[in-house]
């Protein structure tokens, strides 16, 4: 289930069948939908992979679908097919945070490699955030008392540095930073601060 | 015996439903007639206060059998209120907007269902009917779990025993699948009519490319994926076919927009006949019918009888027609539905000539750019081409008249182009006028 999925937006039916048709020859998972509707109503934002999408489109155009699923904080990495013509739109979409962007006619293999890019890309952004997510819940368990501590050490203050800031004595910082190692399951402090930054994002 | 012999005459609900029509016909006629009954005990039951109980009896008997036929009826029928609010539906109905149960859309107004670009439409088009009309018109659905639809309501007014206009009677249908069909014709219509216009104006070049793009992208894609497919091993001949197939299939289509593409560059070279205008504007309107009726347009004409033949291509001065009715049904859909009429004019212009006149109601073309309309790819539209009155002005250049836009004072855009009358006829007029003198 967790394998991903290349999903192909194209009113073009016999287009849509001819880019599975290549893409699954590297034995990636596609799925094919014809319309930015059906896209929207079908899927699911945990599944994995990236989106191939034609910029033109009747109805809804796949601008709009960008600009949907942003709105939706739907982050799946796009790459737009774009017509003789349509550069300017292109641009368009990847100033607007699109992926990568091919103009037709193109060549195969670099259709295949950008859209192995943008999986590899989706997968570090899908990472990343569970990473956060991870972090966030270990955080969560932290005490208020504790989370001052952490945040005064991981800014480089001596325990003695943060008891004065806090009006605790040393020993209780002692303690406290022992036990925030421990919730974070942080092995030094340059673990800590790192897992601080990376809380920022 | 026909059913409207059941009835009294008088019966508006039975004249609602001849209006309605169609494939409804059969069942509502039933229902029709039962409704009639009804209406006819209610009348008694004012007349008479004697006979008070059987007549309650009756009218409870009938209400029943009513409600019976409406909720087993395969269609949407809904009674709805001057100001949209939905007094009666049946299952069928309550399924088409999604609702559970009754309660989800009775006593709520129509429009919770409606497409907001739709709202002005469906409004005049209550008017019209609690104006006394029975209307038929489509609208964008937007129904109770968010579906898109697209819907067809044949609407006619309900009277009560006084002739008071009471409630709206609606038969609605999804269009959905027919209006797609519909529109892949006209965009390929549209399309093709696009191809032809830039082949006037020679850059046919840019439009078959991005046509033919279509296809042989699918044909590359499908070669490729073969080729990767054989280089890898490990897939039978028989696994070929398919593809193959599909690769013929798109060379075929290819041929196809080629061939549509070479009939309309000979449809180009205009063949001048003698021709009657009024009847190529009658023509336009009917092949404008639906999206001047889906704009809730008025089209009115007022054409000369004794007008001369001209000579003209007929495809071509239909396409001019055709530009100028649609750009002021495009105009118009700036102004409030009820205020939206064409009136296209036909008359003789200095002795020589024919002039049609094509007139709108809507906000009319601004003075400074009176000059720029005819202008290649001049548009204020963001779906505009900027080509219609380009090519609309080459065409009738083209066969030596002219055409000119000017403001009206009520506000309006009005365009006239005149063309000659052709040979023969201007003989046959300079007899008619040397027999007079
Ligand atoms: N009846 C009208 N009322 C008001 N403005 C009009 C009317 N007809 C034309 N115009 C103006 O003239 C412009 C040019 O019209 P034209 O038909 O050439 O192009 P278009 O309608 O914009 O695009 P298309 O090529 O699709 O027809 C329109 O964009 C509009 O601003
Ligand atoms: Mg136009």
């Amino acid at each position: 289930m967790n394998e991903p999925t290349v999903f192909i937006v194209d009113d073009d039916q016999a287009v849509a069948r001819s880019l599975r048709w290549l893409i699954e020859s590297v034995r990636l998972r596609v799925e094919n939908f014809g319309s930015a509707q059906a896209f929207i109503d079908g899927y699911d934002a945990a599944r994995p992979g990236c989106l191939v999408l034609d910029v033109r489109m009747p109805g809804m155009s796949g601008l709009e679908l960008q600009e949907r699923l942003a709105a939706q904080r739907i982050h799946i990495p796009i790459i737009f097919i774009t017509g003789h013509g349509d550069v300017q739109m292109a641009v368009r979409a990847v100033q607007a945070g699109a992926f990568d962007f091919v103009e037709k006619p193109f060549n195969d293999q670099d259709l295949l490699d950008r859209i192995q890019r943008a999986i590899t890309r989706d997968a570090e952004w899908r990472d990343r955030d569970l990473q956060q997510a991870r972090l966030r819940a270990l955080f969560a368990t932290l005490t208020p008392r504790e989370t001052e501590v952490l945040e005064l050490v991981v800014e480089g203050l001596s325990n003695k540095a943060v008891a004065n800031a806090l009006g605790l004595s040393a020993k209780t910082v002692e303690v406290h930073r022992a036990k925030v190692m421990e919730k974070m399951h942080a092995r030094s402090l340059s673990d800590l601060v790192k897992m601080a930054m990376q809380r920022q994002g | 015996m026909n059913a409207a012999d059941m009835l009294p005459a008088s019966d508006t609900l039975w004249l609602a439903l001849v209006v309605l029509g169609g494939s409804l016909a059969a069942s509502l006629i039933f229902l029709g007639v039962l409704l009639g009954r009804l209406r006819e005990t209610e009348r008694r039951l004012d007349e008479k206060e004697s006979r008070h109980e059987t007549v309650l009896d009756r009218l409870q008997e009938n209400e029943f059998r009513l409600r019976t036929i409406i909720e087993s009826e395969p269609e949407c029928v809904k009674l709805q209120a001057e100001d949209g609010t939905v007094l009666e539906i049946n299952p069928a109905g309550l399924r088409l907007v999604d609702a559970n149960q009754p309660a989800d859309i009775i006593g709520r107004k129509i429009f919770s269902v409606v497409a907001p670009e739709y709202f002005d439409i469906y409004r005049e088009n209550m008017r019209r009917v609690f104006a006394g009309e029975a209307v038929v018109y489509e609208f964008r659905a937007i129904t109770l779990k968010n579906r898109v639809a697209w819907m067809e309501t044949h609407a006619a007014p309900l009277r009560d025993a006084r002739g008071n206009i009471y409630a709206l009677l609606g038969i609605t249908r999804d269009i959905t699948e027919h209006k797609q069909a519909e529109e892949q014709a006209r965009r390929h219509q549209t399309e093709l009519a696009r191809v032809a216009r830039l082949s006037t104006m020679g850059e046919m070049a840019t439009g078959i490319a991005h046509e033919l793009n279509q296809p042989l992208s699918a044909i590359a894609n499908f070669s490729r994926g073969c080729i990767r497919r054989l280089r890898s091993g490990g897939m039978s001949p028989q696994e070929l076919i398919v593809p193959l197939e599909e690769v013929c299939e798109q060379a075929e289509r290819a041929g196809d927009i080629l061939r549509h593409v070479r009939d309309f560059v000979r449809k180009r070279e205009p063949r001048l006949k003698s021709l009657d205008v009024n009847q190529i504007v009658r023509a336009v309107v009917k092949f404008t019918e639906h999206e001047a009726r889906h704009q809730c347009t008025h089209v009115r004409l007022n054409l000369d009888p004794l007008l001369p033949k001209v000579a003209a291509d007929a495809i071509m001065i239909e396409q001019v027609i055709v530009n100028l009715v649609r750009n002021a049904i495009e105009a118009m859909t700036e102004v409030t539905p009820s205020r939206r009429e064409i009136v296209i004019q036909t008359r003789l212009f200095e002795s020589d000539s024919v002039e049609v006149e094509v007139a709108d109601t809507g906000p009319g073309i601004e003075g400074g750019l009176i000059d720029q309309v005819f202008d290649q790819f001049f548009t204020t539209k963001p779906e505009g081409v900027g080509m219609g009155l380009a090519i609309s002005r080459s065409i009738i250049e083209s066969h030596g008249g002219k055409i000119r836009a000017e403001s009206s004072r009520d506000g309006g855009a009005i365009l006239r182009f005149t063309l000659k009358i052709s040979a023969q006829q201007s003989h046959r007029r300079e007899r008619a006028d040397s027999i007079h003198s």
